[in-house]
């Protein structure tokens, strides 16, 4: 076991090996450019596509595929198996290596070089080879260096990329005992070189397949640097490997495939090479000149994944790495501590499913739920959503952590909860200093001094709705619903809502049954609560008779909309009146802007110079883009400032179990808005507020953190 | 079977081949595109050998993938010049080939890909060992889109023993501080002759 496997299995380790890494400046600078180039080609390169269809159809396609799996696979069997290919498939991992182990001693092989694969990578096929006595090279160049420094890879299609010049060119000088020189094109022809020889000796060749057509017993291999081609034609075998998942039934599917993959690996329209191989092909070692063509299909775990109702649309992974390439967490941190073997967002769900519930409990809570995977997969996967499934198996498995359980109680009795928070600010008052919680206690505290975590309000929203005499009639009717966050910490967020709408002349309502949205359990896997508040919320508003559920937390709006429907679906009337309930919610920017039509007229714009903090669950959770900034120009100006959407890391819990995570993220965000000259930061969302006001507050206030609704009301006529 | 040529795809092909480094001519007949390979075979470089054996003395020029006639016509034309023509035995030649000479059987204009069926080892090594691959393309084998590439495709995939390739420019790799190289393990360039007929 590595030291690594080793991190991943206990927190604490985990944690150290986070901190680790963010001290590692080479890997901060080189993810960090990488994110925002990244981000930029990406958009450049589906600018004359339809992203969204094209993701649609490719998703309903495998969806397709993975119900026909056992029918693809006996089709590929039959019509390969004409062609003069073997075809084996294999259950679990060992059972594959030892099937090619069994291979390469039939056929007498002594030296096999591979191009990548990360199924191979996800069975650890090269130790099973090497323990067998076999030399085995990687060809692939990133693969070929880890290889000689005996790491995992990083990154699932650029496997070095924590790696730098330097660190590369030592590795190529203990190599070939020779000094070598740190230029990048030196560096390429040294591997060139060294590998060609590699090539021409060869007995077996490995590679991986990005598709198997059952209609033509075709494999399909996609590579850029031509090493999977030399592999596929130079040895006198070659075995292909591929998860049972890469059957698809006819060339189209692929081809729809290959429009997204590499735009979305690496921002390039196609992969250099596409290569197709049918059969066994011309070899001229061979005394027939025929190829030894072997390809085995792997189980390990997939077809179990199929019969799971929740988790099977992880079959339609395409292994295109952009779960990684956008998530804020790995960005800081790097691949070795987002996932196991698979990196990223993906990473996190394979380890689970592949590598063991313990290398994957650690793993699973260093997701803060920004969505910004789920954003770009180009198999459109719900991969937040499956990491929260995974999270409640853990806990239903392990037991949930002493506080989650607590939190779940709690949450799942809106009395008991909320007498809770009342008492809260007492129990606050010997820690408070005005509106900020001035020391922790103690088994909070560790790690939390990069923000100033804001005071329980002395009177809830809840207390303080029948004070504002908010008249009952209007139109349109809107009821709003609070969210903890605001209820209990920032009610001024609700009362300058209040304001707004009712100056447009709307009813406002506020239906007191409603509590917390369930959010904090869902991210935590405690479903029984989860369930329990989604019915009392939806409850609450069943009397209500009101046109809209207007919400000032996009966190709030955006888990009822993604989970309410699943979690009431077990009682079928609850369920009809979620279907009602949230057709009807609606964040308060979109409502001023496009219901109530605020205008310049209703401002008094005095120029207030304002960045936007775009939340996580408003721009990617909910979609809304435009509305915010547009109502932010008509209010005062928005002044841009870099990766507005990027999560500022609050997350919830989040926040508290990984902070110095949690920290970088909101340092990067307060650092570009400070520097775009912005007197005002805005967002749309409390939990984000909390992290950027408590920000602020320890780096001496230079910008002034408002919501929305606070920003607006003050310039208001 | 040439069909008529496509101009839209033509311009989008060429306007796509750029930012894949391929470098693309216009010439009036296959025989211009001989004459191109031959002309870039000689201006170039001799290959360095890559394996510890002593290289070929003369620069090298491999077309097996072309029929008697092409041969016998590129034959002549590499007469008198110090640079060896060779059809067959690629495998002898992994230490370095100059220039691989390919006929392209079809191209895609969206993603500059030329698409080569090459079952044949030889035919597959031409392209993939030589520093430098010439690729003649006929005008009227170029398709919009991959969509638009299915019904021959489905022809080629369907036969007992295929390999068909789809190259969209010279080997590249960005592995080492995701620095854009060219040159890997395939060649080093690409270049494309479009063929007006
Ligand atoms: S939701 Fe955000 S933090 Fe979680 S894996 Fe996806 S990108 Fe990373
Ligand atoms: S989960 Fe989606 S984004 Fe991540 S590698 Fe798979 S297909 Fe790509």
């Amino acid at each position: 076991m590595t030291d690594a496997d080793a991190a991943l299995k206990n927190m604490k380790g985990y944690r150290q090996s986070l901190k680790g890494a963010l001290e590692d400046n080479f890997l901060r600078q080189t993810l960090d450019k990488f994110a925002v180039q990244y981000r930029a080609n990406r958009t450049m390169i589906f600018a004359d596509m339809n992203e969204r269809e094209l993701i649609a159809e490719i998703a309903d396609a495998k969806d397709e595929s993975m119900e026909r799996l056992e029918e693809l696979y006996e089709q590929f069997r039959a019509e390969a198996g004409k062609k003069g290919v073997i075809v084996h498939r294999a259950a679990t991992a060992k059972e594959a290596n030892d099937l090619i182990c069994r291979i390469a001693k039939e056929n007498n092989v002594r030296k096999i070089i591979k191009s990548k694969s990360m199924t191979a990578e996800e069975i650890h096929l090269n130790h099973a080879l090497e323990a067998d006595g076999l030399e085995v090279v990687e060809t692939d160049l990133g693969e070929w260096i880890i290889q000689l420094r005996h790491e995992g890879p990083t990154h699932m299609v650029m496997p070095a990329i924590h790696l730098s010049r330097h660190q590369v060119a030592d590795t190529f000088s203990e190599k070939t005992r020779t000094a070598q020189d740190s230029d990048i094109s030196k560096l390429v022809k040294v591997a060139r070189h060294q590998l060609r020889a590699r090539f021409a000796e060869a007995d077996m060749g490995i590679s991986g397949a990005n598709f198997a057509l059952a209609d033509t017993g075709t494999i399909g291999v996609c590579t850029n640097e031509g090493n999977g081609r030399l592999t596929t034609t130079l040895p006198r075998v070659h075995v292909a490997i591929a998860g049972i998942d890469k059957l698809a039934p006819n060339l189209h599917d692929a081809l729809r495939i290959i429009r997204v993959l590499p735009r979305n690996a690496t921002a390039q329209a196609i992969t250099t090479y596409v290569s197709w191989i049918t059969g066994a092909t011309d070899n001229s070692v061979n005394p027939d000149r025929r190829k030894v063509f072997h390809v085995v299909f792997l189980d390990n775990g997939r077809s179990a994944l199929l019969k799971d109702p929740k988790c099977r649309e992880v079959l339609r992974c395409v292994r295109c790495g952009a779960c990684a390439n956008v998530c804020p967490v790995y960005r800081l941190v790097g691949g070795h501590r987002m996932g196991y073997v698979y990196i990223g967002a993906i990473g996190l769900i394979l380890t689970y499913f592949f590598h063991g519930h313990d290398r994957a409990k650690n793993l699973v809570q260093n997701c803060i739920g920004c969505e910004a995977c789920k954003d770009v997969c180009a198999a459109g996967i719900d991969l937040p959503g499956i990491i929260q499934e995974i999270r409640a198996r853990l806990n239903e498995e392990q037991g949930s952590p002493a506080t989650s359980s607590l939190l779940a109680a709690v949450l799942a009795n809106r009395k008991l909860f909320h007498t809770l928070l009342r008492f809260g600010k007492w129990a606050q008052k010997p820690v408070q200093s005005g509106q900020f919680i001035r020391h922790l206690p103690e088994i909070f505290a560790s790690g939390q001094g990069f923000r100033a975590l804001p005071a329980i309000s002395p009177k809830p929203f809840r207390s303080q709705f029948a004070d504002l005499q908010v008249k009952a009639d209007g139109s349109p009717r809107v009821g709003l619903f609070a969210g903890c966050a605001q209820d209990f910490v920032y009610p001024e967020h609700l009362r300058a809502a209040v304001r707004l709408l009712t100056a447009k002349g709307a009813a406002v309502e506020f239906p007191q049954g409603q509590s917390c949205c369930g959010l904090p359990v869902q991210m935590m896997g405690e479903r029984a609560a989860a369930e329990k508040t989604a019915a009392g919320n939806v409850r609450a508003f069943e009397a209500a008779k009101v046109d809209y559920v207007a919400t000032l937390c996009a966190s709030c709006a955006s888990h009822m909309k993604a989970h309410y429907l699943e979690l009431t679906s077990s009682d079928p009337a609850l369920r009809a009146s979620a279907e009602k309930f949230l057709a009807k919610i609606v964040d308060l920017s979109s409502l001023l802007f496009n219901v109530l039509k605020f205008s310049a007229d209703d401002f008094r714009n005095r120029g207030d110079k304002a960045a936007y903090h775009s939340p996580c669950h408003l721009c990617r959770g909910l979609g809304v883009v435009k509305e915010p900034r547009n109502l932010l120009n008509l209010a005062g100006q928005h002044v841009e400032s870099p990766e507005e959407d990027v999560c500022c890391g609050f997350g919830g819990t989040y926040s508290l179990k990984f902070p110095e995570i949690s920290s970088t993220l909101l340092a990067h965000k307060l650092d570009g808005v400070e520097a775009s000259g912005a007197e005002y930061l805005v967002t749309d969302c409390p939990g984000c507020v909390m992290q950027l006001k408590g920000g602020e507050e320890k780096r001496g206030r230079k910008v002034k953190v408002e919501h929305m609704a606070e920003f607006l009301l003050r310039n208001l006529k | 079977m040439p069909g008529p040529v496509n101009q839209a795809a033509v311009e989008l092909y060429s306007a796509k081949a750029k930012p894949a480094s391929i470098v693309v001519t216009t010439v009036k007949s296959l025989d211009e595109a001989l004459e191109y390979a031959v002309k870039v075979c000689q201006d170039k470089e001799k290959a360095k050998p890559l394996l510890d054996v002593p290289g070929d003395a003369r620069k090298t020029l491999a077309a097996p993938a072309v029929s008697d006639e092409v041969f016998a016509a590129l034959a002549k034309k590499v007469e008198g010049k110090d640079m060896e023509l060779v059809r067959s035995g690629l495998r002898d030649h992994l230490a370095g080939l100059d220039v691989g000479f390919s006929v392209a059987d079809l191209a895609i204009a969206e993603t500059a890909t030329a698409v080569l069926e090459c079952e044949k080892e030889d035919d597959r090594l031409a392209a993939m060992i030589c520093e430098t691959h010439v690729v003649a393309l006929s005008k009227s084998k170029i398709v919009m889109t991959s969509y638009d590439a299915e019904p021959f495709l489905a022809k080629a995939l369907s036969r007992e023993r295929n390999f068909t390739a789809f190259i969209s420019g010279p080997s590249r790799t960005a592995d080492i501080e995701r620095v854009l190289t060219l040159g890997v393990h395939g060649p080093l360039e690409m270049h494309v002759a479009l063929v007006e007929d």
